[in-house]
């Protein structure tokens, strides 16, 4: 019974702290775009071989699949030099400004 | 030899005869797996028949489909509470060119009680006798009521707002983009507000963030037209994303809303921007250089009177705006521009106050009277020029990597007047009215001459706030100031007391907003207003001080604010 409790309390606070939750729980966005810029755009650049990426190349739901299944399987040893951390972090500024996520509104 | 052969063939007979069963239960097995396999790939190529048949009809839907649909919806509950509110209506009368008049004979014999003169010294005894005794000399004020002050409590008001926003890849380096609003308090769908100052007038620039009914406006639509030829140059015309601009996305909790300084411009204009990303030139990230380009006020079309009796001319306004840097972290803007040819209000429409049918119109309001809770609504168009004006802004923000925001803005406000006036005055400036006799000669009425004040005023702004990460959502603080002549376009900011940013005075706002989940939010706010001047949000009439106001050393036509506070809390939905 206490175990049921106990299983109880950890749901309903899982379920608060849920409140909030986006792409890669615990990415920083901010700092997702700094390691973006340094660790992506070395090789994702306009006129380089492996073609350019920018948030905008996926849809925020194809974001997250590239990087829970995918995990950058043409090339798996960029993702096994990232830390876990920074890899949320790359995952959460890249959903945020998906091609299907809220674009600022102005006219450029 | 044979033996050997015989001994070969008798073991490969006798090996053979012992694999039989081994042989045998392989061959079975293969078969079992080939059915097995022949199965899957039935299942497979079933599969892949359905999902080709699925996907199909999803590129031609994608295909088709060429608008994608975004939008927000907001439900709002305010508690207003407005504090001295003073109403005290006069008009500046130049008594010296009366007598003049008067003694030339213009109004008629006074002594004569049918006369134009002595109809009015009959219907105003007191001031016949100041007149007379020569206390009114020059130009001075004609109180037309009794001054009353009160405070009022709108303990709750209910507004919906939905935005639709509508986007299109007209080409590669071609995009449409719109946004269609509607901005309502709950029961009420009329569309226009009693006049009861110049926040209530419902008209092009302000529709989106005044409430006006069940009504889907087109509040933006424009292209984006990028890469000009090859170059860093974009084109984009229509109805301008000129509203919520920086810094006033945060207290929004929307990235940015607009493309001008939101403390400069908060107005729907429709005109057209031209872009240089010098950015890619400099390598400085999110640096643009614009112009923009805008009408404000058509004058001839669908205005004026039966034969184009137009007085007004059309508003042109120009300038530019300029994000220096816009790289996640810092933002800093630069703005500047100018409005060539203001007139003393817009076209719109207004639900006349009967209050002054009984002060400009005394026949009318005879009828009126009858009606007491009727209000006509009627179609306003301005009287004439009264003059420019330049506004400019510098504003920086800051938000750090873990999302702690600040951001300040200083504005400042130029307006030159040319000495017009209508009604409600010129340019920052009252009117002084003259005695004219009516069209068929059989009475006085007062009409706006000259503004009493042609010279240039400078007026300054100053906004600064933060917004910091709080458990479950965020927090946020902010204070802006107005001087006695700041005078921005921010009238379609959808604060019910007034753009809060267009407050000649101050303003302090604290806010807390509870993320849901992150396409939902709630918000929680108090706003407090305390003016020192009158007339914010328009450049019509002379900034009277509000205590002075209070005091019956001053007046003005439209009630006057002291204090005033909003409690508000939200729900908005993104989807």
């Amino acid at each position: 019974m206490m175990k049921t409790k106990l299983q109880l309390g950890v749901v309903l606070l899982a379920a608060l702290f849920a409140v909030g939750a986006t792409a890669a729980e615990g990415g920083n966005p901010k700092k997702g775009k700094h390691l973006y810029k340094k660790e992506c755009k070395v090789c994702h650049s306009k006129s380089d071989a492996a073609g350019e990426i920018t948030p905008m190349s996926k849809t925020m739901a194809q974001w997250d699949r590239f990087f829970d299944k995918d995990k950058h399987g043409a090339k798996p040893e960029v993702f096994e030099k990232l830390s876990e951390q920074d890899i949320k972090d790359i995952q959460q500024f890249l959903y945020d400004h998906a091609v299907d996520s809220a674009q600022p509104q102005t006219c450029g | 030899m044979r033996t050997l052969v015989a001994i070969v063939v008798a073991q490969a007979l006798g090996l053979s005869v012992m694999a039989a069963p081994a042989v045998y239960a392989a061959d079975q097995q293969d078969s079992a797996k080939i059915a097995e396999l022949k199965k899957q790939l039935a299942d497979l190529t079933e599969e892949l028949e359905d999902l080709t048949t699925r996907v199909s009809k999803n590129e031609r839907h994608s295909a088709t489909d060429r608008i994608v649909l975004s939008g927000d919806f907001r439900v709002k509950a305010h508690s207003l509470h407005y504090q001295n509110v003073t109403w005290n209506p006069a008009i500046a009368v130049n008594f010296s060119d009366f007598g003049m008049r008067a003694m030339a004979g213009e109004y008629g014999n006074p002594m004569d009680a049918n006369s134009p003169l002595g109809k009015m010294m009959t219907a105003n005894p007191d001031l016949a006798m100041a007149f007379q005794s020569g206390m009114l000399q020059g130009v001075m004020p004609y109180v037309l009521a009794n001054p009353e002050t009160q405070d009022i409590d709108n303990d709750l008001l209910y507004t919906t707002r939905l935005r639709l926003n509508l986007k299109a890849k007209v080409w590669d380096n071609v995009d449409f983009a719109g946004r269609l609003s509607m901005y309502k308090n709950w029961g009420d769908s009329t569309g226009v507000q009693v006049f009861d100052s110049w926040r209530s007038f419902s008209m092009d620039g302000t529709n989106s963030g005044n409430t006006s009914g069940d009504w889907l406006r087109v509040e933006r639509a424009y292209f984006d037209w990028r890469d000009i030829g090859g170059s860093p140059f974009y084109l984009s015309i229509g109805r301008r994303p000129s509203t919520y601009g920086p810094p006033s996305q945060y207290r929004e909790n929307e990235l940015r809303g607009g493309t001008p300084s939101g403390h400069l411009v908060n107005f729907n204009f429709d005109g057209l921007t031209l872009g240089y990303k010098l950015g890619e030139l400099l390598d400085v990230e999110g640096m643009v250089v614009r112009f923009c380009y805008g009408q404000g006020f058509e004058s001839q079309w669908g205005n004026g009177e039966l034969f184009g009796d137009t007085v007004t001319k059309d508003t042109h306004l120009g300038g530019f705006n300029i994000d220096v840097i816009n790289d996640g972290n810092h933002f800093l803007q630069l703005t500047l521009f100018g409005a060539k040819d203001i007139n003393d209000g817009f076209k719109g429409t207004i639900a006349f106050p009967n209050q002054l049918a009984s002060i400009f119109a005394p026949t009318m309001y005879q009828d009126l009277q009858k009606f007491d809770s009727f209000n006509f609504v009627t179609r306003v168009q301005p009287s004439g020029v009264i003059g420019d004006m330049y506004l400019g802004g510098i504003g920086y923000a800051y938000e750090s990597d873990d999302e702690q925001k600040f951001f300040a803005s200083f504005g400042w406000t130029q307006t030159n007047g040319n000495g017009n006036a209508g009604m409600f005055g010129g340019m920052l400036s009252d009117a002084v009215f003259t005695a004219e006799l009516n069209a068929d000669g059989t009475e006085i009425i007062m009409s706006p001459a000259t503004a009493d004040d042609d010279s240039s005023h400078n007026g300054y702004g100053v906004y600064v706030g933060m917004q910091i990460p709080a458990p479950y959502g965020k927090v946020g603080l902010e204070y802006n100031y107005g001087s006695k002549y700041w005078t921005p376009f921010t009238q379609a900011q959808d604060d019910p007391i007034g753009s809060k940013l267009a407050t000649r005075g101050h303003v302090v706002e604290g806010y807390y907003i509870f993320d849901v989940n992150p396409k939902m939010f709630i918000k929680l706010a108090g706003l407090y207003y305390d003016y020192d001047y009158t007339g914010s949000g328009t450049p019509v009439g002379a900034p009277q001080k509000v205590s002075d106001v209070i005091a019956g050393r001053a007046y003005s036509l439209l009630p006057v604010v002291d204090k005033a506070y909003d409690v508000n809390a939200s729900l908005t939905v993104n989807f």
